[in-house]
């Protein structure tokens, strides 16, 4: 296989919901940053190797917001990564107030004091599966499990009512929508007038959610712009569920087609549940892109020289899966000797979320090898429907224990 | 084993929390870093040289 003179054009087609398209690998080792055309049609560099993305995400002269917006490449074909965010004068700053802002509320020690109030949710939701299992003897593991609890903890993390999940759930899932055209962005302003609502509703009698600290910093600050807020708010609650309810999805598939794996962590879930996570994360390859980034001035990388202004689509599924930093890479593997990985990003960037993705998925794990051993899959996972949205995952999870 | 950390650099991460809780620790006020150990015991090499090899801010030092 060899890589053609002419610009490749994303997203590179992959076999399945798992594995990722060959041609990942010899780009890493060929063309590690190499020109391609996004799906909205425009020139990017697609960069695929571990230590490019790696600096490159922990480099200040690459960011999110574009010197001159309306002429920068536009990137996804949904309403989420398709061009810049954010003012390109203010946007370190910017930046920095809203990390000042989340942080403390999504820090290690907080999200790990919600585990017992996650092991009762996620107990709860199984013994309705269970229940439901005895009757029909197939369960649909997504809509029972995978996606409850993330959407059950944002919401109170953030101040949302649980009761407007199927709304938010839809809304995301169009925003995210790679195959509706225009109806991603209608579904970004919908959402974005939702937010607004309940903003509004939540003003008079503010409460102790991140939500509300956001509405007061808001109104403290003459330049803390009320738009930003509100998307913000959006921004928070589409990644807080969306990313983890497939990343849950992800994980099951690779623990059910590894069985020796699902083995080792029924044996002695404890033990293995920290290492099952980490390798989930790692190996996990949400969406057929990566992040995105516009080059704040002329940089020379890799062989390449990239312009003020250049977007970039920093594959963190192919960054994780480097041959050249991980042995084995393709090979789902807990106990592998390499400890760090990119699933999260890395720099200012870093998912805020981590903790809180890390705690669900650890509860989730544990409780699935503790109560259902003989857990494994109702469908080939070749039939499995896969979401056509920029973070892809799984539609259904059909599951059996009998 | 000396370990020095550079709250300007700090984004908040709590990944060097969930390395080593006993050295690392997030202020309740911003969740920036804070040290609670600059002089860990050896046999905490391992996990305080984790905690700074997958910090994505390169905010944690260590040295010997």
């Amino acid at each position: 296989m060899s890589i053609d003179a002419e610009r490749l054009q994303l997203p590179l087609a992959r076999p399945n919901v798992l594995d990722l398209a060959p041609l990942y690998e010899v780009l890493r080792r060929e063309a590690p940053i190499a020109p391609v055309t996004t799906p909205a049609g425009d020139p990017a560099w697609l960069v695929t190797r571990y230590e490019e993305v790696r600096l490159l995400l922990g480099d200040k002269r690459f960011g999110r917001s574009h010197p001159e917006p309306e002429r920068a490449s536009r990137i996804s074909t949904a309403a989420v990564q398709d061009g810049p965010t954010g003012e390109y004068e203010t946007e370190e700053a910017d930046h920095a107030r809203m990390r000042r802002l989340l942080t403390p509320a999504f820090s290690a020690k907080r999200m790990r004091m919600l585990s017992d109030h996650m092991d009762l949710l996620v107990d709860g939701y199984l013994d309705q599966l269970t229940a439901e299992h005895d009757a029909a003897g197939v369960v649909d593991l997504h809509s029972g499990l995978a996606f409850p609890l993330p959407v059950a903890m944002i919401c109170q993390l953030l101040g949302v009512p649980e009761a407007d999940h199927e709304l938010f759930a839809s809304l995301s899932e169009r925003m995210a929508g790679t195959a509706i055209g225009e109806e991603a962005h209608q579904a970004r302003e919908e959402f974005f007038r939702y937010m607004v609502g309940l903003v509004e509703t939540k003003r008079p009698q503010l409460g102790e959610d991140v939500i509300s600290d956001l509405i007061r910093a808001q109104s403290e600050d003459p330049s803390y712009d009320y738009a930003e807020m509100v998307r913000l708010c959006v921004g928070l609650l589409f990644a807080g569920h969306e990313t983890t309810v497939n990343r849950i999805g992800l994980g099951v598939l690779f623990l059910m087609t590894n069985r020796e794996r699902w083995d080792e962590l029924v044996a002695d879930p404890e033990g293995h549940v920290d290492a099952v996570v980490e390798e989930i994360m790692r190996l996990g390859a949400p969406g057929d892109l990566g992040l995105l980034r516009y080059a704040r001035e002329d940089v020379d990388i890799a062989g390449v020289t990239i312009r003020r202004g250049d977007a970039l689509v920093l594959s963190i599924n192919a960054a994780n899966r480097d041959a050249s930093v991980y042995s084995d890479a393709e090979t789902f593997n807990p106990d592998r000797p390499e400890r760090t990985h990119l699933g999260f990003g890395h720099g200012a960037h870093f998912c805020i979320g981590a903790s809180l993705a890390r705690t669900e998925l650890r509860v989730v794990f544990s409780a699935l090898a503790r109560r259902l051993p003989a857990l494994r899959l109702a469908k080939d996972i070749d039939q499995l429907q896969v979401r056509a949205t920029l973070t892809g995952g799984v539609a259904e999870l059909p599951v059996t224990w009998r | 084993m000396k370990v020095v950390v550079d709250q300007e650099k700090c984004v908040g991460s709590g990944q060097c929390v969930l390395a080593a809780d006993d050295v690392f620790d997030q202020r309740d006020s911003d969740g920036l870093v804070d040290l609670l150990d600059a002089s860990p015991p050896q046999a905490r090499s391992a996990d305080v040289r984790h905690a700074a090899a997958v910090c994505p801010a390169g905010a944690i030092l260590v040295e010997d």
